[in-house]
Formats: C-alpha cells, sequence, structure tokens
C-alpha cells in the first residue's frame, strides 16, 4: 500500500516576515492558521488533528484549540529534532488523514526568532548532560559550528573551496530579492560580497548562514477525496455568488486591523500572500488542492544531534538520502521527475550536500547545478525560488512548503511557468523529512 | 567582566567512568568484552553484537586531524575567539572532539597527527589536542 497522491494541502498560511514580529507567536500562529483555513474554505470547527515541530516552542496545541475554540482534537503529535521535522509535520499529517485518523489536521511553524529566542543561541554555562555534554565544553556550541566540521571534510574531500559554498548563497538571495515578502529583498549579494563576509566558524562566512526571523506559516492537510470535495464546493460556492461574503466575514472576524504588514502597508488582504503572492491581488476564489504524492521521514547511521561525528562519511547527509530513497519509492518517481526544489538552507554546504543526497548531482558535484545556470528559475530544477532562509527567512522549513504549494498552484511571485513537481527538504545534520508535492493526480 | 566558567559536562550513569577517567588524564572508550568493538560515544549496548558487557580501555592518545573549523564569531562567553576546535580520528578508531592548542585561530592540515594532552578545570580536566611535531598549520 502506498499513500502517494492520498493526501492534499488545501490551504496556506503566512504572516509577514520580520526582525520583530511585535506579538506572540500562539497569535502569529493563529492568524496564520485562519488564512490557510480559510483559504482551504474550512474552519476551526472541520479541524481535528494538529501536528507541530517540537524545538524551542512558547506553547502546546491546547492552546491553539483554546484559542479557536475548539472542544476535541482526534489526532495530536510531535515531531522532534528541530528543522529536521518541517516536513515530517505534514507526513504525520498524511498517515492521520490517509488511515482515517483524522479529516483536518493543521501544521504551523511559528517564531519570534529573532526578536526573542534564537535557535542557535548556546547556553550561558553550567553542566551540560545529554549529548552536548562531549561537544560543549570543547567551545563547539551552535549550529554552525557543528556544521562547519562537516562541511569542512566536505570541501576537502571534494577540492572545494568556499566559493563553492558562495553559489548557494548568491543564487538564493538572487530569488530573495525579487520576493517582496524576503527579508532580503532587493538586497541581493555577489560572490565578492559572499568571500567578503566575516567568518563565523571556518568554513561558514555569515552569508553561508540562515536568517533569524520572526514570523509564522501553517498547511491544512485532508485526504485526497475530502480534497476533491472542497475543490467542489468552492466551484459550486463561487457560482452562487455566495464566496466574497463568506471570505469576508472570515477577515472581519480573523484579521481586520491586527496585522502590522497588512495595516501598515495600505490593505494587502491577508489572503493575498497564499493566494497570489504580493503581485496577486484580486480574487481567485478558493486555493486549489496541491497533492502529496510522497511524504517521508529519514536518518542515518550513528545518527546524533547535528554530531554524527561517528559516521563513516562525513561529505554526504546520510539522513538525506534515506529519505530520499522512501519519497522516490513512494511517489514512484526518480530525480528527473523532479521540477523544482525548496531545499531546507540552513547553511550553504548542507544545500550542496542535499542536492547531492536527492540525487540531483553526483557526490561533490552540486556546485556544478549553480555553475551551468541549472537551478537557476528558467533551469530545469529551479531552487529555492522565494530565497529560502538565506534570502526569505528563517521559518525552519516551513516557508518552503508553502512557497512549493504556491508554486503547484501557479500564484508564487517568481512563479515558475507550468511547474508540476516539487521537492521539499527539510533541516539535515539532524533526523529529516522531506515532501514531494504535485500539481495534478 | 567576570570570567564565565566553560560549560563543563555532566555525568549520568553511563557517562560516569568516562569523564571520572578524564579527571585522571585518562581518555577512556568501551570496548565489547564478546566482540571487541570499540564505541564512542558512551553508551549501554555495543550496537554490533548488542552486548551489555564492555570494559573500559585507555586510548594511546594519538590520532589525526579528521576535520576542523576555526571558530571566529564569539557566542559563548566563556570562550573567547578565534578558537580552533578539532575533530580528531583516534588510533581506536573513534573521533573525538576538543580544542586545539597552539597559536590562536590556527588551521591544521586534515591528517596532521595530533596527541591528547590535558588541562584542569574547576568542575572536569578535559583533554586538548596539539600536534605533533613537525607538523604545520597556516
Amino acid at each position: 500500500m502506498s499513500i502517494r497522491n492520498r493526501a492534499a494541502i488545501v490551504g496556506i498560511g503566512q504572516t509577514e516576515f520580520s526582525k520583530d514580529s511585535g506579538r506572540s507567536t500562539l497569535r502569529m500562529a493563529l492568524e496564520c492558521i485562519l488564512e490557510a483555513l480559510d483559504d482551504a474554505g474550512l474552519r476551526p470547527k472541520d479541524v481535528d488533528g494538529i501536528v507541530k515541530m517540537r524545538a524551542n516552542d512558547d506553547f502546546f496545541e491546547i492552546d491553539l484549540m483554546r484559542s479557536l475554540g475548539m472542544e476535541n482534537l482526534r489526532y495530536f503529535n510531535e515531531i522532534p529534532h528541530g528543522g529536521g521535522a518541517a516536513c515530517g509535520t505534514v507526513a504525520s499529517a498524511v498517515a492521520a488523514v490517509a488511515s482515517g485518523m483524522a479529516d483536518v489536521v493543521v501544521t504551523f511553524r511559528s517564531l519570534n526568532e529573532r526578536s526573542e529566542r534564537r535557535f542557535g543561541e548556546s547556553s550561558a554555562g553550567g553542566g551540560v548532560g545529554g549529548w552536548m555534554q562531549y561537544y560543549l565544553p570543547h567551545g563547539l556550541v551552535t549550529p554552525a559550528q557543528w556544521v562547519a566540521i562537516f562541511a569542512q571534510r566536505y570541501l576537502h574531500e571534494f577540492g572545494h573551496t568556499t566559493e563553492a559554498l558562495g553559489l548557494v548563497s548568491v543564487l538564493v538571495r538572487k530569488h530573495a530579492a525579487t520576493n517582496p515578502h524576503a527579508m532580503m529583498y532587493e538586497k541581493p549579494v555577489t560572490m565578492e560580497d559572499h568571500q567578503n563576509s566575516r567568518w563565523i566558524a571556518e568554513p561558514l562566512r555569515l552569508l553561508d548562514c540562515t536568517l533569524d526571523t520572526d514570523g509564522a506559516c501553517a498547511a491544512i492537510v485532508v485526504s485526497a477525496e475530502k480534497a476533491k470535495r472542497l475543490e467542489e464546493e468552492g466551484r459550486r460556492e463561487k457560482e452562487e455568488g455566495r464566496q466574497e461574503q463568506v471570505r469576508g466575514e472570515e477577515i472581519e472576524r480573523g484579521y481586520r486591523g491586527q496585522s502590522p504588514m497588512t495595516g501598515g502597508s495600505g490593505g494587502v488582504p491577508p489572503t493575498s500572500l497564499s493566494r497570489g503572492g504580493w503581485e496577486g491581488g484580486g480574487d481567485r476564489g478558493r486555493g486549489k488542492a496541491v497533492y502529496i504524492g510522497a511524504a517521508a521521514q529519514g536518518t542515518g547511521s550513528r545518527t546524533e544531534m547535528m554530531t554524527s561525528y561517528q559516521r563513516k562519511s562525513l561529505a554526504k547527509l546520510e539522513e538525506a538520502e534515506a529519505t530520499a530513497r522512501e519519497l522516490y519509492r513512494q511517489a514512484e518517481m526518480t530525480p528527473a521527475d523532479i521540477g523544482m526544489a525548496q531545499v531546507y538552507d540552513h547553511f550553504t554546504p548542507f544545500v550542496l550536500m542535499a542536492l547531492e543526497a536527492y540525487g540531483f548531482a553526483g557526490p561533490g558535484e552540486a556546485p556544478r547545478l549553480f555553475r551551468e545556470g541549472r537551478v537557476e528559475l528558467d533551469g530545469d530544477l529551479p531552487l529555492n525560488t522565494h530565497g529560502g532562509h538565506l534570502g526569505e527567512g528563517y521559518l525552519h522549513g516551513f516557508g518552503h512548503i508553502v512557497e512549493a504549494v504556491r508554486q503547484l498552484r501557479g500564484t508564487a511571485v517568481n512563479q515558475v511557468p507550468g511547474v508540476k513537481t516539487c521537492l521539499v527538504t527539510s533541516g539535515t545534520g539532524v533526523p529529516t523529512s522531506g515532501l514531494i508535492l504535485a500539481a495534478e493526480v | 567582566m567576570a570570567e564565565v566558567v566553560r560549560p563543563w559536562p555532566l555525568a549520568d550513569r553511563d557517562t560516569g567512568p568516562f569523564w571520572e577517567a578524564q579527571n585522571r588524564h585518562e581518555l577512556a572508550f568501551q570496548r565489547c568484552a564478546k566482540c571487541a568493538h570499540v564505541r564512542y560515544p558512551v553508551g549501554p549496548t555495543c550496537p554490533e553484537c548488542l552486548s551489555f558487557d564492555f570494559e573500559w580501555v585507555q586510548s594511546s592518545g594519538r590520532g589525526e586531524v579528521y576535520s576542523y573549523t576555526v571558530v571566529q564569531h564569539q557566542t559563548h562567553p566563556a570562550f573567547s575567539v578565534p578558537y580552533t576546535v578539532v575533530l580528531a580520528e583516534m588510533e581506536e578508531g573513534p573521533r573525538v572532539i576538543a580544542q586545539l592548542r597552539g597559536p590562536e585561530g590556527a588551521r591544521p592540515e586534515i591528517g596532521a597527527k595530533v596527541r591528547v594532552e590535558w588541562e584542569d578545570g574547576p568542575h572536569q580536566a578535559l583533554p586538548v589536542f596539539v600536534l605533533d611535531s613537525g607538523q604545520r598549520t597556516s
């Protein structure tokens, strides 16, 4: 039995991304969840499942429930290991709706990572237990430093210079530069900028490291059958001319005057982000369903949280290789079937290694994808079309999921014409996850 | 600014003997009593044969630089930059993280020979690596 195309993402929501949201992570989660439900043509009372990421949260699913006036959840779950969990929340939701354990599952990520608590922040001192006891006392205290050990070995084994890392930075920032939602909108960088940016932990420079971001994203998962019913209902409502009124009520109730972004920029409706990007404006009706061709988690040998240094090779990402195998098996696809990729870009070297793990280049050969223009918007594998963590904002991989849905709906700012399939990957260096999404089945 | 004490390991019921050995300036690994597999980090079972029985063996303290980073951006008050952290592959097999002593911010060559020396702290003695004589940094 396969879960291929048995579930779909029917709604997405996203707040603005900023350095200081000015509001709680709970509130931002509620804003984007309501937007996503509205996008799907659903209401909070329809939700019976919530799956969240485990790391660094200020609230639980019960806080969302209480805030939304919900009385019961049939399915709730938390996926561990930081940014590796993003697509894993969707995978868990797929399992729930495909098995009938839930009907409508909310997945989301909400962070005040820039203004409140940073993910990569080191502890101030004291005794450290668990896996950290082997690393923190030696001054290896942040994700950038843990990843640098892998990165140095990768560059060494394949004879690359740090310009290989700069290729990722320049490409992703280029895409962010044309995305008005991105923190680095209209701020492209050159290879010279990359090479001149200050060292963080060699071989990583500032421009190899993710931004820190305040913001939230949500995605609603239902069964494929329900997705088709929702689309049919949407069409019928539109014919009956009721849709404007329903949505008007939702916006009135959920958002009016509450979002600094919409309040400050003069009336861009919140739904425009998921429906039509910033340029989309107008009424496109209920969001189109995007089908989940594959959803998987994966790990590797001798796995630790970001410090799997006992593995045979540190020049590859075993967890991404394992996830890739399972995704292609489920989707009955090969890398050649993938039309675009949204690859988790916390640190540039792991983008190169992920592209190799997912089969788009041989070992050490991912830099060629950049040099040959294949990952540009007009290439055969457009990459991180929204500007990724390095340019749009760091939502622990959830921005990548939302962008994949927009691209497959044809509503992205940096839209790739006619794209049919998109790979989405989550954080690497930790147990990870991924999705293959399809525009239609 | 008052000097901040470096974070120190909190030993647990598995790792206690490992840290006690370090306080005696010994780098110790577990060796499976059944199949002789040497394992690290510390754990209750042999991942090769699943035996719970093991003995502590002392490392020669010699290894090679497998990878490293020079930390340039300070993220912790107890660690002044620049400093070099080495992942060394020890002769017994396990790879161990420790700071490199020598010129500040030195970049060792991958493959360079290193040996363990010891530094005592208020809570825990920890190993550091030094390059064996004749090895260069850049």
